[in-house]
């Protein structure tokens, strides 16, 4: 069509302002080159600059932001040069962006159908009634079930895949040539996750696409795209073929990001020694629901919205000293709820849970104080597990002064302690959650839980909001930990590569009920039910690029 | 994780970085540094203005009705009394009664708050169906009813705007408080077993500091200006205490021929509300409170 490569990116340099007089460079100088029809991915941890690199390809940059220099060419034009009619004509047409939280990008009290039919007006690329004909063609090929019936619905009343399928209908209406997804899949589970990728990967070679995906998913990456550009501080490390970037990673960090990729061939080997003793934690015929009454705690935890309902049925579960039990499940299985049960933040209806024996009932507050000392629960999210306005010596020392009395100066002592042994800096003390990394705010989360000097830690999705490097860090800890003082842990995530590697058993749950239970190898082997094949499917799936080779590499 | 902020310099304390970081940006913008100006100004001139003014404010100093000379530099008022004294200490009572009121008012507020938002249940309802009884009533005539039945002395009028404006800070900080008690950190310290009193106030508190600190500030100017409008219907300060919202009042009956007696108050009125105002719209942007709050 055109002499030049559909998108040429040269010296670009995009900065922040980040006062009145500094600025941070997110873009510091990139060049490259995409052909058409090229499926190019762009990965690296947060705040490397990924996304902001590609929204300059809609000629978007976020408030605060400009262009210090270079240029975005697309079909040769250099996109900030255009006049701002042109760019409005320019996206939706020439290029379209899927963005990454589907519900924001919807307007709420708009219906799905009206979404679609508007843009599909408005490019023209139907009349009448022809409009809502091609809207429900659209749906239909989007592989969202029923189009008739969701075409009235709100964006609220339907799942996040779905939504998400629906952002992607509305950035594909004038077929565009050049189609940039920032992380659409994040928000997703696995299983949807996977059918919207293949859907994407469909649609993109129907058309010959040009792609450009970022992630700090490598294993989407790898799965969606040919070619990798690895981003770290604003610059290009590395941009080449994908299979070669991840068999044979030019620089150290290519390397460690890589290598921190969660395997579902990773096994660790088992803590033999703790076989044969008596079970620390025993959970039996354990029932829960929220009954009439889904209060706010129900919705706090698990967002508002349709969800099944949240119980737990006939849950069994024994776990030894040092040993772990991963938990996993999709969205709304009920794997939190049983943390939560064990952690004591609410109640079960019926069933026993004992520690070493002793009944371990109801809610915490009406457990004994030693109780509730030895278990401890990790959330997810730091930022919301630490409360923002204590410093880290005050978030670490308030156990130690409940659970063991200790005075300011021997907490304070223990604090630097703590600090050291998680690999801290200890100069730390005096900071407030949000000065730190997200690596280090999960880190002091884990250290107020060892504060207690637990039996048992309830894991639940603790490395879900890292970066792919700083949970390889964070697990290694977590295996540390374990074995310098034998803690159990319950380890819940969605992620069954993660929990394959922490886990001597794995405990897969669908809809408040056990599917199987069995060793990490039995798992992994797939000689289980139908759900944890599919589930464990859609994590091989994710490695349909990857051959023997890359992992003997990696190995 | 690339550049991230705060490692830079180590050797300050983290606080002092960061107040002089963002209470600097408030004050760099002008419209924010004029409101500062202006709310200093009037601080300084209701504290000292016995000690800086010319003469009495109440006594009969002169012949009534001059017009600015030598020696009443503003003129003197209907009965002889000297404009300017009577001027510069106009805003005492208001802004004493104002502040006293409102800092009870924001202190019995946040407790009911916090105890409405996180303990909920019936506990909730009783404590937000009476804010919303209080509510109903249009402040003013809350406020005149209030001092009806009690009485326009110094510390009835305080109490009076402190019954009159909890209500709303009730509401501001439950409303944050139930926000906040969705976050793990609190869940934590239930798992800790906290006492629901250490968690309120422990946990829940120190999030509400920036909120609070607007709530103070928005419903000063308010209340400054409701005490102003006391005063001119007559239910307030009475004579002869000085006051700006009374010295309107004075002034309608001779608007046609000598408007400046109107008008110098009313703007001594107007510069302090909009020099609060300023400021409070300055700091909150600068503190990004809505956002970094939570």
């Amino acid at each position: 069509m055109s002499k030049f490569p559909h998108v040429q990116i040269e010296h670009l340099l995009v900065r922040y302002r980040t006062g009145p007089d500094t600025a941070h460079t997110a873009v510091d100088g990139v060049s490259v080159n995409i052909r058409r029809g090229e499926t190019i991915g762009i990965v690296g941890e947060s705040g490397c600059g990924k996304s902001t690199l590609a929204r300059t390809l809609l000629g978007y940059t976020r408030p605060g932001a400009w262009v210090a220099g270079g240029h975005v060419k697309i079909d040769g034009a250099n996109i900030f040069d255009f006049a701002p009619s042109s760019l409005r004509n320019f996206r939706g047409r020439s290029a379209a962006m899927v963005p990454q939280n589907p519900l924001s990008s919807l307007t709420p009290h708009v219906t799905l159908g009206q979404h679609l039919t508007e843009l599909i007006a408005f490019y023209g690329k139907a009349r009448g009634r022809e409009v809502r004909e091609r809207a429900l063609d659209l749906m239909a090929a989007m592989g969202l079930p029923e189009p008739k019936a969701l075409f009235d619905r709100y964006p609220h009343e339907i799942s996040g895949g779905q939504r998400q399928r629906v952002v992607i209908a509305a950035a594909l209406v004038a077929e565009p040539p050049l189609v940039v997804l920032d992380e659409p899949t994040t928000a997703l589970d696995k299983t949807v996750e996977t059918q919207v990728l293949d859907l994407v990967a469909g649609l993109q070679r129907q058309h010959g696409t040009t792609l450009v995906y970022v992630s700090h998913d490598l294993n989407v990456v790898r799965r969606m795209c040919r070619r990798v550009l690895v981003m770290h501080a604003g610059k290009v490390l590395e941009d080449g073929a994908i299979d070669d970037v991840f068999s044979s990673p030019r620089t150290e960090y290519a390397r460690n990001l890589v290598a921190a990729i969660p395997r579902l061939e990773a096994t660790r080997p088992l803590v033999s020694a703790a076989r044969g003793r008596q079970p620390r934690l025993v959970v039996e015929d354990l029932d829960f629901s929220y009954g009439r009454k889904r209060g706010g705690l129900a919705k706090m935890l698990f967002g508002a919205g349709k969800r099944p309902p949240l119980t737990l049925t006939g849950i069994d579960l024994s776990l030894a000293p040092g040993q772990t039990v991963g938990i996993v499940g999709e969205s709304g299985s009920g794997k939190s709820t049983l943390a939560a049960l064990v952690a004591g933040l609410y109640a079960g209806n019926s069933g026993r849970i004992t520690l070493d024996g002793t009944l371990l009932s109801g809610r915490a507050a009406g457990r004994d104080p030693d109780l509730r000392r030895r278990v401890q629960l990790i959330f997810q999210d730091p930022l919301s597990s630490l409360n923002p306005r204590h410093t880290v010596e005050s978030l670490i020392s308030r156990p130690l002064h409940i659970y063991r009395n200790m005075t300011r100066a021997q907490a304070r002592d223990r604090c630097v302690e703590l600090l050291a042994e998680l690999d801290l800096p200890t100069d730390i003390l005096s900071r407030m959650p949000r000065q730190l990394s997200g690596g280090q705010q999960q880190r002091i989360a884990i250290a107020r839980a060892f504060a207690a000097e637990p039996d048992l830690v309830l894991c639940d999705e603790i490395t879900s909001a890292l970066d792919v490097t700083v949970q390889a860090q964070v697990l290694k800890l977590m295996k540390r930990l374990q074995q310098e003082r034998g803690t159990s842990y319950l380890f819940i995530s969605h992620d069954l590569p993660v929990v394959a590697q922490m886990s001597d058993r794995i405990m897969v749950l669908e809809r408040g009920q056990i599917r199987d239970y069995a060793t990490t190898t039995t798992i992994l082997t797939g000689q289980t039910s139908d759900y944890t094949r599919r589930l464990l499917g859609a994590f091989d799936a994710n490695r349909t690029h990857s051959t023997q080779r890359t992992i003997e590499h990696v190995a | 994780m690339t550049d991230i902020h705060f490692s830079s310099t180590p050797s300050q304390p983290w606080w002092s970085q960061l107040r002089a970081g963002r209470v600097g940006r408030a004050l760099s913008e002008p419209v924010t540094l004029l409101g500062v100006i202006l709310v200093t100004i009037h601080l300084l001139m209701a504290i000292f203005a016995q000690a800086i003014s010319p003469h009495s404010v109440s006594a009969l100093v002169g012949t009534p009705m001059q017009t600015p000379n030598v020696e009443f530099w503003l003129g003197t008022d209907q009965i002889g009394r000297d404009y300017l004294s009577r001027l510069l200490a106009g805003g005492q009572v208001a802004l004493l009664v104002a502040s006293c009121g409102i800092v009870i008012a924001v202190a019995v507020g946040t407790a009911l708050g916090i105890v409405a938002g996180y303990l909920g249940g019936h506990t909730d309802e009783i404590i937000m169906r009476g804010v919303d009884t209080m509510m109903s009533v249009p402040e003013l005539i809350l406020i005149a009813i209030l001092t009806l039945a009690i009485g326009s002395d110094l510390s009835s009028l305080i109490l009076v705007v402190a019954v009159t404006y909890f209500a709303g800070v009730v509401r501001v900080v439950r409303a944050r408080t139930v926000m906040l008690s969705t976050q793990d950190f609190v869940r934590a310290a239930e798992l800790r077993g906290e006492k629901r009193l250490a968690i309120m106030f422990r946990e829940l508190l120190p999030n509400l500091v920036g909120l609070l600190g607007i709530e103070l500030a928005v419903r000063m100017s308010s209340a400054i200006l409701k005490i102003s409008a006391l005063s001119f219907l007559g239910l307030g300060v009475s004579q002869p205490t000085p006051d700006w919202g009374l010295m309107v009042q004075e002034a309608m009956g001779v608007v046609y021929t000598d408007p400046w007696f109107l008008m110098l108050p009313a703007a001594a009125l107007a510069s302090l509300i909009l020099g609060i105002n300023f400021a409070v719209d300055g700091f909150t942007r600068a503190f990004g409170i809505s956002t970094s709050e939570l």
